[in-house]
């Protein structure tokens, strides 16, 4: 007991000089400052925090290698300004300049490595005018304007085929989407829509596929499918209209609109509907509303309401 | 309010008081000056570190010392004592206070007494019941015919309820039982010298071996009557059975007892426990109205001998049973329960001091030192959990922009990872030493239970936590505001212990 008690003693007395000895490297350490054993002095010095994506990156600080390689805390760093930079293999190197203070952390922790041959590759195999990613279905739609195909594939190209044929006669594209669906898509010109059935897709609603809608009298700006699939809400220089997807619909007119080039916004997961319109003021002058028309089939009746009212 | 009584209020406060000091001082810091609060915690880091390699290495030797003593055969070294030194005519006074345990629980204490490699008509075994118990005439009864004839003496006592100046605490059972004792002993005319009393949790199964180590330490011990003897307690009864954290928490106590037991200058009784008779009457035995009454004996005969007493570590264990209910969150509370009692040991405190008060014949820097040890102790037991998990990483949080742009900042968690880092270092050994002391995994339970045994350990840092710092904060902000605890038996198992 006797010798456990001696070996007690000193493993405590040398825990103590342990602490004491070194807490104060530990808190210097901490705290930035470096030892100089020669002149057995502290000083105040500054550290730098890499990294990179990918990761193993080489440093050179002032055309110094270090031996770290990212991610790396590098200490100890006398205040000044660095150049610094990152290398790795087959990769554009990064550059920068960095103003190290004493005491103070810099993190580079945001610092991208770009491949010098990027990882790239071509996903459609035929000519094409429009192009639109659906990631939630893994799929890409090409729209080729003039052959009057639209095809599809998956994101890496593969599966790549013709999924609709657009009508013959119809004129300059100026937009097309893809139904909530996936089934059917619609292109427009200024003066006419047509929707298209997808391949493949039988439907009682489409057996003329594909359908088209006129507008002759007004300038078509913007359509957008509802959330149903079914209807269609158009923009045009004159209203807002609710049009159907089936051959001879006849629209509805929302809304009456002052400005002819107005800019909407469709939020398919709530059928709501942005758009700006102009209004006059008393002294005459115009400006701009943002309103916000909700098309879901509860409600957007009362959304019509609500602008009348405001007019 | 008199002197005294401000003088016990204000020792009353100071640990609690102190404890969240340190905690509030920390979270103040880490807002506003969160430089200062992270070098102070980088320097508890530091110290963290460095006592806990401390404390494993006593530990290594700790358990080292109780594997060499392991299986030894104490009874035939008591028996090669001189007979000068009285081995055969030594009486062993066993004392089991019971709260509300049934005959489940005290079966398995008196067979492991009974099993004892002794001289059985040596034994004075005292069974003592709480009288407000309604079953303890009954069970008295039952064991009285099982186990009256298997020791020297066997006497059933019952503590009356609410007596003058007591409180429900094991202690004043305890004291009820050693009186009844007194009388026995001094019908038969044997000299209080001549008895060691232990007093044991009722579910305290003994190893063969205990009396025979407890006798040899005791008739060669230099001033015997100014000591007691501390038995390792483990908690291997149902260790197999009881859940991860639980088992974890136990493990975790006995190291600390092994632990202690190195560090004889702050060792200081715990749980079951053996001591002169003669000294126990000396120093009017258990204390009657306090909860911790394990330790204060301790304290009793300190004061009693002015300073000269110690405890006097016996490297055999003592098993009782793991705490633990019928599902894990009734577990944590049960647990949490009993480390709070054990927290409130804190009590010892305001008890000390006030002796140290009185008695002219210490030296002031055993004063000073004994009670610093106390206090550092229950302090550093409410704090330093709280400081490593919770408060280390506050400058960060709260430090705002210009903090986390400095070293410091930086630095902190990586001081902090390898505090982390050193604790899964020490907890392999913590792991390798608890398989060491567990007992044969029994039949019908799986196999993967070992795996069990190892991932526990990953718990660690909120288990304590939830069952180190937090009991220890609530049983002192409970003396800091005079809201006293009762006595209460923790439920071990299905069982009321």
């Amino acid at each position: 007991m006797l010798n456990s008690q001696r070996i007690r003693s000193s493993l405590f007395y040398l825990s103590v000089f342990f602490f004491f000895a070194g807490l104060p490297f530990i808190i210097a350490f901490a705290l930035g400052y470096k030892f100089n054993a020669h002149t057995l002095k502290f000083s105040k010095t500054g550290l730098i925090y890499i990294k990179t994506q990918p990761e193993g990156a080489k440093i050179y600080l002032n055309g110094k290698e270090m031996a770290e390689r990212s991610p790396a805390s590098i200490y100890e760093l006398t205040p000044g300004v660095y150049k610094i930079v990152l290398e790795l293999a087959q990769h554009y190197p990064w550059k920068g300049e960095v103003d190290i203070e004493a005491g103070k952390a810099l993190r580079f922790d945001k610092v991208i490595l770009f491949p010098l041959r990027p990882d790239m590759q071509q996903l459609n195999q035929e000519r094409f005018s429009f192009f639109s990613i659906d990631t939630e279905r893994k799929a890409v739609y090409y729209l080729d304007q003039e052959n009057k195909v639209v095809y599809k594939s998956n994101l890496d190209g593969s599966n790549f085929e013709d999924v609709a044929s657009l009508p013959d006669k119809f004129g300059q594209i100026i937009g097309w989407d893809i139904s909530a669906d996936k089934k059917k898509i619609f292109i427009f010109s200024y003066h006419q829509i047509s929707v298209i059935l997808f391949d493949a897709q039988p439907s009682h609603d489409y057996s003329d596929s594909p359908v088209l809608l006129d507008y002759p009298r007004e300038k078509i700006i913007s359509v957008f499918w509802h959330s149903d699939s079914y209807h269609l809400i158009v923009l045009t220089n004159k209203n807002v209209s609710v049009i159907e997807s089936r051959p001879r619909a006849v629209p509805v007119n929302l809304i009456k609109l002052n400005k002819e080039d107005a800019v909407a916004f469709y939020d398919l997961k709530e059928d709501a509907l942005y758009f700006s319109d102009s209004q006059r003021s008393p002294d005459g002058s115009f400006f701009n509303n943002l309103y916000k028309l909700e098309l879901n089939s509860d409600l957007y009746l009362l959304g019509i309401l609500r602008k009348k009212a405001n007019e | 309010m008199n002197k005294a009584k401000f003088l016990k209020r204000i020792l009353e406060i100071i640990p609690g008081g102190l404890s969240w000091t340190i905690i509030i001082t920390l979270i103040l810091l880490s807002v506003l000056r969160p430089v200062a609060g992270a070098i102070i915690i980088i320097t508890f880091d530091f110290y963290w570190i460095i006592r806990t390699v401390y404390l494993t290495t006593l530990l290594i030797l700790a358990h080292h010392r109780m594997t060499g003593q392991k299986n030894k055969d104490w009874f035939a070294s008591c028996l090669g004592l001189p007979a000068g030194k009285g081995f055969r005519n030594l009486y062993q006074l066993v004392i089991l206070p019971v709260y509300n345990e049934g005959l489940e629980v005290l079966r398995p204490s008196l067979d492991a007494l009974s099993a004892s490699h002794y001289l059985k008509e040596k034994f004075i075994v005292v069974v003592a019941f709480e009288e407000r118990n309604i079953a303890a005439r009954k069970n008295a009864q039952i064991l009285e015919k099982e186990f009256g004839a298997k020791f020297g003496a066997y006497l059933s006592t019952f503590h009356p309820d609410g007596l003058a100046g007591e409180r429900r605490t094991k202690g004043a059972n305890a004291t009820w039982a050693a009186k009844a004792a007194k009388s026995y002993i001094d019908s038969q005319e044997i000299p209080y010298e001549r008895v060691v009393a232990s007093c044991f949790d009722a579910d305290t199964c003994v190893e063969p071996e205990y009396f025979g180590c407890l006798s040899y330490h005791f008739l060669t011990s230099d001033k015997p009557h100014q000591a007691s003897y501390q038995p390792m307690p483990v908690y291997n009864n149902n260790i197999w059975q009881a859940p991860s954290f639980a088992r974890l928490v136990e493990i975790s106590s006995s190291f600390c007892q092994l632990i202690e037991s190195m560090r004889l200058e702050k060792f200081v009784t715990f749980s079951s426990h053996s001591m002169s008779f003669k000294t126990l009457v000396e120093i009017d035995y258990w204390p009657t109205n306090m909860i911790s009454d394990d330790s204060v004996i301790y304290w009793k005969g300190y004061l009693y001998y002015n300073g000269d007493y110690r405890v006097v570590p016996l490297y055999i264990t003592v098993s009782m049973d793991v705490a633990y209910s019928s599902n894990i969150w009734r577990t944590i509370v049960v647990q949490y329960k009993q480390k709070r009692r054990w927290a409130w040991g804190v009590e010892n405190f305001p008890f000390v001091i006030n002796g140290f008060i009185k008695n002219k014949n210490i030296s002031l820097l055993n004063k000073l030192r004994r009670s610093f040890h106390l206090l550092e102790s229950h302090v550093t037991w409410a704090v330093w959990a709280v400081i490593l998990a919770v408060i280390g990483y506050l400058p960060i949080f709260f430090g705002g922009y210009f903090f986390n742009q400095t070293a410091i900042a930086y630095n902190l968690p990586k001081i902090a990872g390898l505090l982390f880092r050193f604790t899964i270092l020490t907890s392999l050994t913590w792991i390798f030493l608890s398989w060491t002391i567990l007992p044969k995994r029994p039949k019908g339970i799986s196999w993967l239970k070992n795996v069990v045994l190892v991932l526990e350990w990953f718990f660690v840092p909120a288990i304590i936590l939830i069952l180190g710092s937090f009991p220890a904060i609530d049983a002192q902000s409970r003396l800091m505001f005079a809201k006293y605890m009762e006595f209460n038996s923790t439920l071990k198992g299905n069982r009321v212990i």
